[in-house]
Parts: C-alpha cells; sequence; structure tokens
C-alpha cells in the first residue's frame, strides 16, 4: 500500500484516534510511514492502512438499490469513521442522483452536483429514506421501482446468473477467497443481508439484524 | 454552509440539510431504459460462461477522473470479479482445437447472441448498484468477425455516448478485426486486447486451423500501438495465452512476451492454463497445472516489476525450457548469487535480487540505513523482509546464516 500525502485524514477517521495521536502524527511525512521501521510510525502506517483498506473495500461490497429515480441507497455499518467518505464516493460516480448510505442508527446523504458535493449527516436510514421519498412523492418501500425493465429478472437476479457463470470448478480456492472477501467487511457493507434478501424484510435491513 | 475542502478530490463541500439536496436534485432522474425481456438466464448465464477463463480486472484508468480499480466481488476460486464479462454471441466460424463454441466441437451448445441495447441496459443497472466497475466484452466471431465487431463497438458507443457511461470499458479485438473497427474501439474503451493464445505461428497451427498467427493477430496488435495516443485508450493493449493448449514451452512464452513487451508495448499479458473442455477436438489433452500459470505470472512479474534482465530469468528455465513448480527467483538466486549480499552496503538493485525482498522492503533497507547499520535479522523483519527466505543470501555484520537450507528447499 502506498502512503498518501494526506494520510492524516485517513488517519483522523480511524476509530482509535484521537488528538494525541494526530499530533504525533504531524513529524511524519507520508515517506517516512511509507519506509520507516520506527515503532510509532510503523503503528500509524497500520492504521492508515487500516481505514483506507476498509474504504476500499466498502467502495467494493456496497451494493445499491433505487428509490424512485433520484435516490440510490445501501447499508453501511463501518467501523472506522468513513461513512461520509464512502457516501461521497457514490454520490461522484451517480452525479446529480442522491446516494444514500447507512444503518438502523445513523446515516450520510451526499449529492454531487455542478461541481460540488453537498452532504447531510442524518439519523438511521429509514427516516431519511422517508423523508426523502415523501420529498419526491414517490413510495418508499418499492425497493426496485425506476429500475430498469429487464423482463423477468432484476437487478440482483442478473447479478446471481452472471456471478454463478464465472466460476471454474477446477480453479477453486475457498481459502483465498475467504481472504479477500473478509466476513467482517461483508457484514459492514450488509452484503450478506443483500443475499439473504428474500429470507429478511426491508426494516431488519434498515434496522442490520439479519 | 461551506464547511470544507476535501484535499482528495479537490472539490467544495457543502453541509446542507436534506431537504434542500432533495429540492437540488429534483431535475435529476436515472437514464430510462427499454425493456429487454429476451435476456434470458440461460443467456446471460451461457454467454458469460464463455468468458470464464478470460482473465480481466478493471486497472487503474486516468480518464478525466481517474477510475480506481475495484474488485466488487471474488469466485470461489478467489478471482476478482470487477466488469461485467461476456461474450457478445457464442456462434463462431474459427476452428480453435481447444473451444467450446468453435464450429469443430461437437458438443455444440445453443447460440445466442445480445443486442447492443441489452448489453448497455445490462451494464448500466449492475453498474448503477455498485456489482460492477465496467464492461469486459468478447465474442465468438458469428459469420463473419467484422459485423460482430461492429455490434461490439456500437455497445461501447451506446454506453458512452447515449448513456454518458463514466465506467471502465474492456473490448476484445476479434483475430481479422478491420483497422477501422479498432480505431473505434480504440476511442471508446479504457482497454483493448487480442489475444494472442499461442506462443508462435507454428503453435497457434496446431491449435486453430483458421486463424493466421501473422496477419489476424500480430498485425492487429501493431495497428493498436500505431493508433494509440496520448488521449485514447487509457489502460493500453493487454493479451492472453492458453498455456499448454499448443505444446509450448515456458521459455517460447518467455521470449514472446519479451517481443510483446519491448515491440508491442503491451501493459500486460495473462496466462490461462489449458484445461480439455468437453466435446472439444482437446478433450482428451492433459490439463496443465495450475501451478504453471503461477509460476508464469512470478516469471512476468520479475521482468515487469523487478526489472530482472532477460538473461537472468533464462536461468530459471530447465533443460527442456520449462520452470519447475518453485519461486523463479529463488531459482535465480541460486544460479546468480555466488556470495551473500551485504545489506549496509548493496544497491538496491542488489537488494531486489534477495529472495525475501521486493521493491518496497528494498526502499526500507535504504533508507533505515542512512540512519543507523543494520545489526540484525529483525531490523530487516521490521522492514518487511522475508527472513525465512532471505537470511541464506545474506551477511548481515559479518555474519552469514547456515547456507544448508540454500540449496535445499
Amino acid at each position: 500500500m502506498r502512503v498518501p500525502e494526506d494520510y492524516h485524514y485517513y488517519l483522523s477517521r480511524h476509530q482509535d484516534c484521537n488528538e494525541r495521536l494526530l499530533a504525533r502524527a504531524r513529524k511524519f511525512t507520508s515517506k517516512d510511514l511509507e519506509i520507516s521501521t520506527d515503532p510509532d510510525a510503523m503503528r500509524l502506517r497500520k492504521m492508515v492502512s487500516a481505514v483506507m483498506g476498509e474504504v476500499h473495500r466498502m467502495l467494493a461490497f456496497v451494493r445499491l438499490k433505487p428509490l424512485g429515480s433520484q435516490v440510490l441507497y445501501g447499508y453501511l455499518k463501518p467501523r472506522h469513521r468513513i461513512g461520509e467518505h464512502v457516501c461521497e464516493h457514490f454520490a461522484r460516480r451517480a452525479p446529480g442522483i442522491i446516494a444514500v448510505l447507512g444503518n438502523g442508527s445513523e446515516s450520510w446523504i451526499s449529492l454531487c452536483r455542478e461541481g460540488r458535493i453537498m452532504r447531510d449527516h442524518g439519523r438511521g436510514i429509514a427516516e431519511t429514506l422517508e423523508r426523502l421519498s415523501s420529498a419526491f412523492d414517490c413510495p418508499a418501500n418499492v425497493p426496485d421501482a425506476g429500475n430498469p425493465d429487464m423482463g423477468d429478472l432484476d437487478v440482483d437476479d442478473l447479478w446471481q446468473v452472471y456471478y454463478d457463470s464465472q466460476y471454474c470448478p477446477e480453479k477453486k480456492n475457498l481459502g483465498v477467497f475467504r481472504q479477500r472477501m473478509p466476513r467482517r467487511d461483508q457484514d459492514a457493507a450488509g452484503l450478506r443481508l443483500v443475499q439473504n434478501k428474500k429470507e429478511v424484510t426491508l426494516e431488519d435491513f434498515f434496522s442490520g439484524k439479519e | 454552509m461551506r464547511i470544507g475542502y476535501n484535499p482528495l478530490r479537490q472539490l467544495a463541500i457543502w453541509m446542507v440539510t436534506l431537504d434542500k439536496i432533495a429540492h437540488l436534485a429534483e431535475d435529476c432522474r436515472f437514464d430510462s431504459l427499454g425493456p429487454a425481456a429476451s435476456v434470458t438466464p440461460e443467456k446471460l448465464s451461457l454467454l458469460g460462461e464463455g468468458t470464464r477463463h478470460d482473465v480481466c480486472a478493471s486497472t487503474y484508468s486516468p480518464r478525466e477522473t481517474p477510475l480506481p480499480g475495484i474488485c466488487h466481488s471474488f469466485t470461489q476460486d478467489g478471482r476478482c470479479v470487477s466488469l461485467f464479462k461476456t461474450l457478445y454471441t457464442n456462434h463462431c466460424s474459427h476452428h480453435c482445437n481447444y473451444c467450446t463454441n468453435a464450429t469443430n466441437c461437437s458438443h455444440k451448445a445453443k447460440t445466442f447472441s445480445y443486442t447492443p441495447e441489452e448489453l448497455a441496459s445490462i451494464t448500466l443497472s449492475l453498474y448503477r448498484s455498485n456489482y460492477i466497475e465496467g464492461l469486459f466484452l468478447s465474442s465468438g466471431a458469428g459469420r463473419n468477425e467484422d459485423d460482430i465487431m461492429e455490434k461490439m463497438v456500437e455497445t461501447a458507443c451506446q454506453l458512452r455516448q447515449k448513456h454518458g457511461f463514466r465506467g471502465y470499458i474492456h473490448l476484445k479485438i476479434l483475430p481479422g478485426a478491420s483497422h477501422a473497427h479498432i480505431q473505434e474501439a480504440m476511442e471508446l474503451a479504457d482497454r483493448v486486447s487480442i489475444n494472442l493464445e499461442a506462443s508462435t505461428a507454428t503453435h497457434m497451427s496446431e491449435m486453430c486451423a483458421t486463424k493466421n498467427y501473422e496477419n489476424d493477430i500480430l498485425q492487429r496488435q501493431r495497428y493498436i500501438r500505431d493508433m494509440s495516443t496520448a488521449v485514447n485508450l487509457p489502460a493500453g493493449q493487454t493479451t492472453q495465452l492458453v498455456v499448454g493448449a499448443g505444446g509450448e514451452s515456458d521459455e517460447e512464452i518467455f521470449k514472446r512476451i519479451i517481443y510483446e513487451y519491448k515491440e508491442i508495448g503491451l501493459r500486460r499479458a495473462y496466462y490461462s492454463a489449458f484445461c480439455p473442455q468437453e466435446g472439444t477436438h482437446f478433450e482428451r489433452k492433459e490439463a496443465q497445472p495450475q501451478w504453471r500459470e503461477h509460476r508464469l505470472y512470478q516469471m512476468d512479474w520479475l521482468y515487469r516489476v523487478y526489472h530482472f534482465q532477460p538473461c537472468e530469468i533464462r536461468r530459471a528455465f530447465d533443460e527442456n525450457g520449462f520452470l519447475q513448480n518453485n519461486d523463479p527467483k529463488m531459482a535465480i538466486a541460486r544460479e546468480f548469487m555466488d556470495s551473500p549480499v551485504d545489506p549496509n552496503v548493496a544497491t538496491s538493485r542488489e537488494l531486489l535480487r534477495v529472495p525475501g525482498i521486493g521493491p518496497k522492503s528494498a526502499q526500507r533497507i535504504v533508507a533505515l540505513r542512512q540512519r543507523q547499520t543494520i545489526l540484525s535479522k529483525s531490523e530487516l523483519a521490521a522492514a518487511g523482509v522475508r527472513i525465512k527466505r532471505a537470511a541464506p543470501f545474506l551477511k548481515i555484520n559479518g555474519w552469514r546464516d547456515s547456507t544448508l537450507e540454500m540449496w535445499s528447499d
């Protein structure tokens, strides 16, 4: 992993980061952090890489669903304080569309328009989506509204069929699979909730229960 | 209220209320796409399966906003799923002896074909839900490769121009495709590739009677090289080989790859170990072990990332030109390193040649020794060196580890 120049930003998002630690970090440049074998620097490097790693895996694993045709929402409960950062990524990925991420207790809202990022931080995602759907006058409980018509296949079915088609049994290697898709991150991104969606209700999804 | 500036994205950030956000987004809508009722699970699955053995990932692609490579999922074999990887059609007029879509394959599956609209629609909806970073489009040659190539280009064109798609697109160039189609593909895609499949024309003729190696493949690679500009094709061109189907040695593959990197300006090569498919002409041919693929990647890595000289890498091959099932870097070190390396004085090039020391740990060693003399293995371990592998080749503080294990595995 390469330590970015503004690594303080990532460090400050770590769940165990505090003012004292940030002050200690001031004496290290990103280059120092990258190559130093100083125990302090190594600890900071580890913390930065933990945050960047979680950001990266959340960008990868979070799945979005449309609400009406102006909102994309998904489940997110990260260990580090990266909610708004991840949400902003999705807002930039779909300019003009409101990105909402969150869980039972908090939510992040982001919109990218005309080179500006607008954001808000709300309570549980259910409440936020409720407010958005009344603002847009569209029903909140139709998770797939606005999805293109794919015959009988919704986007999750589409994905599942495609995903299954990519598997080469002769190369099966579950060890690598588990290493690359850590359970902890799958939970943080609500991936298993999405996969089990046929059995869970929308309320379970919002409150983060399986 | 303006609350800050995200240093990463260089955008002004505003904290506003939810209602304001809703108001601002009022006139935006998703692209509405027409129905695609002819996309059935069977078609999706079969055309998806057709690219199972194609290796690819979305790579960092420096368009207007840099696109990072992201693996959105992994298959149970641990391979990255980053793109919607599919064939346009599984109808093909070639006679490739390893391929289930070949006309000489007795296990003929039903043939299917997408339309550009269907592919654009699937890609957009998977992209929107964050299942993928983009599209990887390959295909059988159909009745005529130019017709299929045209459809593939049209798919990319619809995505980019009609839907303003900013995700990643990798287009396969079909063997024998026209200069004009290649040019169009290069304008729209992040990356294009044409599969070499074999390392030489002779091996190609054993694998496939209908492709002319020099003209259909190498010549097209040169077209791509010559048409590359600073603007088009940000992620460059790549290729892939079916390892072992044509009976070639690793050294023959290596020779071809060196040519590709040096003369074609290839970004990287992918290797896929041959695995016999039912009904194909090669169905009784022996499968290649997975480790062969792995060792070829290591060899490739030594050349591309560690910048080993071809003459060094060549020492890893046995007398028949094959790599053994062990780390080629270790094999090369055993051949070349006759005296132990002192981490306090060695150049970074020398350090990099020690097994267990990679580019990053070599860099750390150089930084570390500017401040202090390296006296112990634990200091090296802290720098990221894999001591068990490196120790036999190192001399620390005038003391050298037992050489016995250097010669045994």
